[in-house]
């Protein structure tokens, strides 16, 4: 490409190029930079934004789980979106089609016809010399183009190529202003040289002024003076665009302040079929809670209104039944008050009569006497069974109530341990407290806690067999344990299950003998339910059973854990146990604990729990 | 002299059981058969305590208790077949000083009256003082500030059993022991009611002791 003459010049082009590569180097450069620097800045920005956005993402999240509202208003909003765009794709693609399609007949008819009047022309031409044919070809050309006239023209005009090259053929090619062959598409040109006499067309863009427009390429072939000519005629398709973007501009509009109408519309139907729905949730909440007398505000006749009736009903038969429960119950609560009164009051008349006459047992003969010693007794018997049942009908009607107080649960205990020394004593068995502790301070109901643990703890003498009796306590940051340990005849863990049911005896035999209304532990099973806490027991034959309190240290608390094992740890060491103290078990150094699921006395699960109870002790059996 | 005591109950085997057992234990017993007429035997017959059934036709055995109550510091004992909770401590704010529930032994009952008839032992001429209450133990008598408060016998007894070891916390069974005569442990209940009753009497504001304070956990102890 170069000339041998112009190599003093090519220095200076090399010193060029080389510093334009420089400097493009430097631009390289200095654009990485600065898009690092963007990229640096977007991220930092997310990174910013990031709480935020997530933040409102989750709560959009949110609102869409909870608000059937939201959910339906944006559904109804995408899918109206969705089929918006669907129509208005489709209706701007059907104007512009038909619009096109007009355009496109007017075209070719038009350009059929001029294409003949030009050839006609040419045909009929009888000029020779040069200026002449170029001024002929001109101003046919020209008079096509139809200037002034509605529709507006334009023209390529270009001899064919590749074609013996006549000698008077003084027109190569011609085109309306700004216009060159290059505006028509190659495909049109290739269909327009290789067709016969077919007219052929194309859609393609032109220059017009200083901007593009769409047109319409209507391609022929003419012939003047031998040469074969192609002659395009470009149809400026301008204004056809500019309806069309009109047209689409009022599709988007429209769709737009219509989705934006369903929204609302969605919004107002929803809200108007929602709100009693959510109204009727609020007052089945209500209802949950307690407040019977809440109720649906019905309006009309409508499904609604049906809701809220039926609704209504349901809250009024649910408040009916509960009322009668609630009067059952306290009629309950009445007769077994009444019951109460009506039967104590003649037995404390028999109550005092029969000791009066026992008292004077001494001077009675023989067969009197032992019939007072008989009344007294039986009449003793009758009394605590009385009193027993009265107890237990108070827990079936609901109406026991827990009085709780903070109390030191060492000075109940003291006072359990000074009652049932006397009983001890006589047994020969001996009680004997274990605790860390000086102090525990405890929110219970200490008559109902007293019960318990008295209970507990003759129950221990009483099938003790005369050996020791360990009372121990212990307490973590929430509970506090007291287990009643004997080393008598023991119990299986089937027994251990049932200890708390009422009127069950392990030895029916032993019954008659030991005494007791058989419904003392099931009141201490009652009275340790009512303080949220668990009453369990374990046995086994032979080796004694072991009884274990354990209460919340404030009023209404959980257990999660008992600070005691139920099993008795001197189980596993070898010898008899007999004169050992009951080891302690600190909570933190405690490996396992049972308490979830041993016998929870007066529990549901109390009958549940057998299995894990009976496994433990033939563990312990086989240790 | 025997003692006299007024034996309102309407159950009349009761009613002759406990006079035979009264009796027997040398007190001289009056009986009233019905409620509505009890206010008026009380008047005539003059008695040295009074056993009351809760339960009463007529007129409601709480009634009579506080009507008693309104004349007089004789002390009162419930007769009540309802251990529950509220009917005994609806008893013991009306004004009883004490309960025996139903069915008692002849004993338990003999104790219970006897407890409250303790014949005031000659007491030394003692003031004692707890917070701004002047409580004068010869003259039975209790002010504040120049004022005279009127207190039952059992709730002077109660008072004066604090104020005498400011420096003790007493347990409730301990009081139950020292005040009610409990020789075994008894329904704390008793202790709760009538400190409440006696800080209504003597507090500036019941709800913030300055008298007998509560001890938590423990009991009560005077205040200083």
């Amino acid at each position: 490409m170069q000339s041998p003459g112009s190599h003093k010049q090519g220095g200076t082009r090399m010193t060029d190029a080389r510093r334009l590569m420089l400097l493009g180097r430097i631009w390289t450069r200095r654009a990485l930079i600065l898009g690092l620097r963007v990229w640096r800045l977007v991220v930092t920005a997310l990174r910013h934004l990031r709480p935020g956005l997530r933040y409102l993402w989750k709560s959009l999240l949110r609102r869409w789980r909870r608000s059937l509202e939201f959910r339906t208003v944006m559904m109804t909003i995408v899918l109206s979106v969705v089929s918006f765009a669907v129509v208005g794709a489709y209706l701007s693609n059907q104007i512009a089609n038909n619009l096109f399609q007009e355009r496109l007949t007017q075209a070719e008819s038009e350009s059929r016809y001029y294409v003949k009047q030009v050839q006609d022309t040419f045909d009929g031409a009888q000029v020779n010399d040069q200026s002449s044919v170029i001024t002929l070809v001109y101003d046919t050309l020209n008079a096509v183009e139809g200037n002034g006239s509605v529709i507006q023209r334009r023209y390529v005009f270009e001899a064919l190529p590749e074609q013996n090259k006549p000698r008077n053929r003084w027109v190569e090619s011609r085109a309306s202003d700004q216009l060159t062959v290059r505006v028509i598409p190659s495909e049109l040109r290739k269909a327009v040289q290789e067709s016969g006499k077919e007219q052929y067309w194309a859609s393609t863009e032109f220059p017009v002024g200083n901007q593009d427009h769409p047109g319409i390429a209507v391609g022929n072939k003419v012939t003047f003076n031998g040469t074969v000519y192609e002659l395009y005629l470009l149809y400026d398709l301008e204004n056809a665009q500019q309806t069309l973007d009109q047209i689409q501009n009022v599709l988007w509009a429209g769709g737009a302040a219509l989705i934006i109408m369903i929204g609302g519309i969605a919004w107002y139907v929803t809200r108007n079929v929602v709100s009693p729905v959510s109204h009727a949730a609020v007052v089945s909440e209500k209802l949950a809670a307690g407040q019977l007398q809440e109720r649906m505000v019905v309006k009309g006749e409508d499904e609604v209104a049906r809701l809220g009736a039926s609704f209504n009903h349901m809250a009024a038969s649910l408040q009916e039944q509960i009322t009668q429960l609630a009067t059952l119950s306290q009629m309950q609560q009445r007769f077994v008050s009444d019951v109460s009164h009506e039967l104590r009051t003649p037995l404390t008349t028999v109550r005092m009569a029969a000791e009066v006459l026992f008292d004077a047992r001494e001077n009675f003969d023989p067969i009197n006497r032992r019939s007072a010693e008989l009344l007294y007794n039986q009449v003793e018997r009758f009394q605590s069974l009385l009193s027993d049942l009265l107890e237990i009908s108070r827990f079936d009607a609901g109406a026991a109530v827990l009085e709780a107080e903070p109390q030191d649960i060492f000075q109940v205990i003291g006072q359990v341990i000074e009652g049932a020394a006397p009983v001890a004593e006589e047994y020969g068995s001996e009680l004997r407290l274990t605790s860390r502790n000086k102090s525990i301070i405890v929110e219970m109901d200490s008559r109902r806690i007293d019960r318990i643990l008295r209970n507990l703890v003759l129950n221990a003498v009483e099938h003790g067999e005369g050996k020791p009796v360990h009372i121990s306590v212990a307490a973590n940051h929430e509970a506090v344990a007291v287990t009643v340990r004997d080393h008598g005849i023991g119990m299986t863990p089937a027994e251990a299950a049932r200890v708390f049911d009422r009127f069950w005896r392990a030895d029916p035999a032993r019954a008659r003998t030991t005494g007791g209304s058989g419904l003392g532990l099931s009141i201490a099973a009652e009275d340790t339910k009512l303080h949220n806490g668990w009453l369990q027991a374990w046995g086994q034959k032979g080796a004694g059973s072991n009884f274990r309190l354990t209460l919340p240290l404030k009023k209404g608390g959980t257990i999660v854990k008992s600070p005691l094992h139920l099993e008795p740890h001197d189980l596993r060491l070898p010898g008899t146990a007999a004169d050992r103290h009951v080891l302690l078990v600190d909570p933190q150094e405690s490996p396992a604990d049972d308490g979830g699921a041993s016998t929870a006395a007066g529990s549901p699960e109390s009958d549940a729990s057998e299995g894990p109870d009976a496994r433990e002790a033939g563990e312990a059996g086989r240790a | 002299m025997k003692a006299r005591i007024l034996v309102v109950d309407d159950d009349e085997a009761l009613a002759e059981m406990i006079g035979i057992v009264l009796r027997n234990d040398g007190f001289d017993p009056v009986f009233c058969a019905d409620g509505g007429q009890a206010l008026d035997v009380f008047r005539s017959s003059r008695p040295d305590l009074v056993l009351l059934d809760l339960m009463l036709p007529g007129s409601d055995g709480i009634e009579v208790c506080r009507q008693i109550r309104g004349e007089s510091d004789v002390p009162i004992v419930m007769l009540t077949a309802k251990s529950d909770t509220s009917d005994v401590v609806r008893g013991l704010e009306s004004g009883a000083d004490d309960y025996v529930p139903k069915p008692f032994k002849p004993a338990e009952l003999v104790a219970r009256v006897r407890a409250r008839l303790r014949p005031g032992e000659q007491k030394a001429p003692e003031t004692l003082r707890i917070a701004d209450v002047t409580i004068d133990v010869a003259g039975h008598m209790v002010t504040r500030g120049g004022e005279r408060i009127s207190l039952t016998p059992l709730e002077f007894d109660l008072l004066v059993a604090l104020a005498r070891k400011p420096w003790q916390v007493f347990t409730r069974e301990l009081l139950l022991e020292q005040v009610w005569g409990y020789r075994h442990a008894a329904d704390t209940r008793l202790v709760n009611v009538h400190v409440q009753r006696l800080r209504s009497k003597i507090e500036r504001d019941p709800e913030a002791p300055e008298v007998v304070l509560t001890v938590r956990g423990v009991g009560y102890k005077a205040g200083s």
